[in-house]
């Protein structure tokens, strides 16, 4: 590489590749990850690093896994596309928040987002994980994926050896090297393709994450585009280069505005999704729109499980308990309280996940209800959840200008 | 089930110990009158009020939910109202986005020297909840 340099600054964007020739060789984009995390883990700037791996070899089930020596990342195993690991909630919960365990993790968007959100609720210390963020266009249901390898592309999964999104084409490859494509926005206009959050998704690179890595700009190249979005990621790449784990260079101005490009190209196709999900609602009366919801409301059986899976669901005695008097036991489909009351409480502050739709066993559309809630209250208190720790959720502070203005709801409407 | 005609809405009211309540009891000891369809829930703040209370009136077949409190600055809690302000505002919202009528939930101001604008408030509320006709939750609960 040619302008090889060692000074990181935040705020900079990079073209980084693994200093680890063989890896780079194997890899499609540089193994930067890969030896990132080797890195962390043999400097002791992390104590463990938690990863996505394939579940005995299958990539289309994914697990996280907790990994404490470098040894045991052992090659670059590439993006995945159907893994859609509930990482923040794992930190609070099995990591103890990462409350005295430093813990570098690669993340997804909305996978920093939800990390965020909960660090401002005093649940996972944001001061011990490391975020390697890593640009998404989004995810696929493993199931959802499954159906399209073996109905659209007519390959068996498991033959399947890499897939990816670029632009609207949905790419697999085969392992004999055969590549080939489907077009993504047409098989999701049929209600198969990536999870309806991820369609409506506009964060596409995860700058509130320490270093956001993607491919966008040099796609070709064996190599890594990353922005280094705070001062903790930029200390990490600039040790990683000075102790030869990688090598950065800066990035040409074509890769840059291919980068923005990108990104443009993939936000202009969730604001098209948002658009149909808003649109859909806004045509249906008040009583129409009631009934539309109930009737998936209605399938409900309380198995608590988007409660469980949401990652700013946090209470330890949570509302919805039978003991809390609020929603009475044994009732199929539960009182209407149970989705109400779950959705005033979250909604306000929700990453767009789409854990709670992934868990739903009775298939309720939760993140469209979720987001469609989330994007007005957006224009009303201009909190976007899950950028900065030191926004606070909307509904936790007020403001002293505040008490100056007698209105009543129309308080932000005026301003 | 009634018709439209004699269609009384139910109001709950949730009104604050330290304004609201006592212009309420203002009201009443200045013999004011205001539509009996209100049931009034003495609050310690309107700040008190969670989410859950007015959702929870609206599921158990009330019409329409009034919140209550003192004006901006006035608070005994310095700033209750004014969470209770961002609350009304998101349920507002949510209210409008499953498909209830967001005007069935109304935040109203009220000192307890107000007497005679508790009375008119309800006065009017009651008004459009009987343009409104009853709370679509409960056909949907039953």
């Amino acid at each position: 590489m040619s302008g090889v340099i060692d000074v990181v600054e935040v705020g900079e964007c990079y073209v980084a590749k693994s200093a680890n020739r063989e890896w780079v060789e194997k890899s499609r984009h540089g193994a930067v990850i890969t030896s990132l995390l080797r890195y962390a883990l043999d400097s002791k700037t992390v104590d463990v690093a938690l990863v996505v791996e394939a579940r005995e070899g299958y990539r289309f089930d994914s697990v996280l896994s907790i990994v404490k020596e470098s040894s045991e990342i052992k090659e670059p195993i590439g993006a995945f596309h159907c893994a859609t690991p509930n990482i923040a909630k794992f930190i609070k919960n099995y990591l103890d928040g990462a409350r005295d365990l430093k813990v570098a993790v690669v993340v997804k968007p909305c996978d920093a987002r939800a990390i965020i959100e909960l660090a401002k609720r005093n649940q996972i210390n944001l001061e011990n994980v490391l975020m390697i963020g890593v640009n998404c266009t989004g995810t696929f249901s493993p199931t959802a994926f499954e159906k399209i390898l073996r109905e659209e592309f007519g390959v068996d999964p498991s033959s399947v050896v890499y897939e990816d999104i670029e632009g609207d084409s949905l790419i697999i490859e085969l392992e004999n090297g055969e590549q080939r494509e489907l077009n993504l926005r047409e098989l999701e206009e049929r209600g198969l393709g990536r999870r309806e959050n991820c369609r409506r998704c506009d964060v596409k690179i995860p700058r509130m994450a320490d270093l956001a890595v993607g491919k966008w700009g040099v796609e070709n190249d064996k190599a890594s585009l990353i922005e280094v979005c705070t001062s903790k990621g930029a200390k990490l790449l600039e040790e990683a280069v000075r102790a030869n784990a990688i090598v950065i260079e800066k990035p040409s101005e074509e890769a840059l505005r291919i980068r923005d490009e990108k990104v443009e190209e993939a936000v202009a196709s969730a604001r098209y999704w948002q658009e149909k999900a808003l649109s859909e609602l806004s045509r249906l009366s008040p009583k129409e729109r009631l009934a539309h919801w109930f009737r998936y409301l209605d399938k409900c059986v309380k198995c608590f499980g988007c409660r469980d899976a949401c990652p700013i669901c946090y209470c330890v005695e949570c509302y919805l308990e039978p003991t809390r008097g609020l929603v009475p036991p044994g009732e199929i489909p539960p009182s209407k309280l149970f989705p109400l009351v779950r959705l005033a409480h979250v909604a306000d502050s929700c990453v767009n996940c789409g854990q709670c739709e992934d868990v739903c066993m009775a298939d309720i559309p939760l993140s469209k209800l979720t987001f469609i809630l989330n994007k007005q209250l957006q224009e009303v208190f201009h909190y976007v959840p899950g950028v900065s720790v030191e926004e606070m959720p909307p509904l936790t502070v007020v403001t002293d200008e505040e008490l100056l203005v007698d209105l009543t709801t129309a308080l932000f409407e005026k301003r | 089930m009634s018709s439209e005609q004699d269609f009384k809405p139910l109001v709950v009211a949730f009104c604050c110990n330290w304004c609201s309540y006592a212009g309420a009891d203002l009201a009443g000891t200045s013999r004011i009158q205001y539509p009996p369809n209100v049931r009034i829930i003495r609050v310690m703040c309107s700040g008190r009020v969670d989410p859950q209370f007015i959702l929870r009136a609206f599921e158990k077949g009330a019409d329409g939910v009034l919140v209550a409190g003192c004006h901006p600055g006035d608070c005994h809690y310095l700033k209750g109202n004014l969470y209770a302000r961002r609350r009304v505002i998101l349920l507002k919202r949510l209210l409008e986005t499953i498909g209830i009528e967001p005007e069935r939930l109304r935040l109203e101001w009220i000192s307890a020297s107000e007497g005679g604008k508790l009375a008119e408030v309800i006065h009017s509320f009651v008004k459009e909840l009987e343009k409104l006709g009853p709370n679509p939750l409960k056909e949907v609960v039953k």
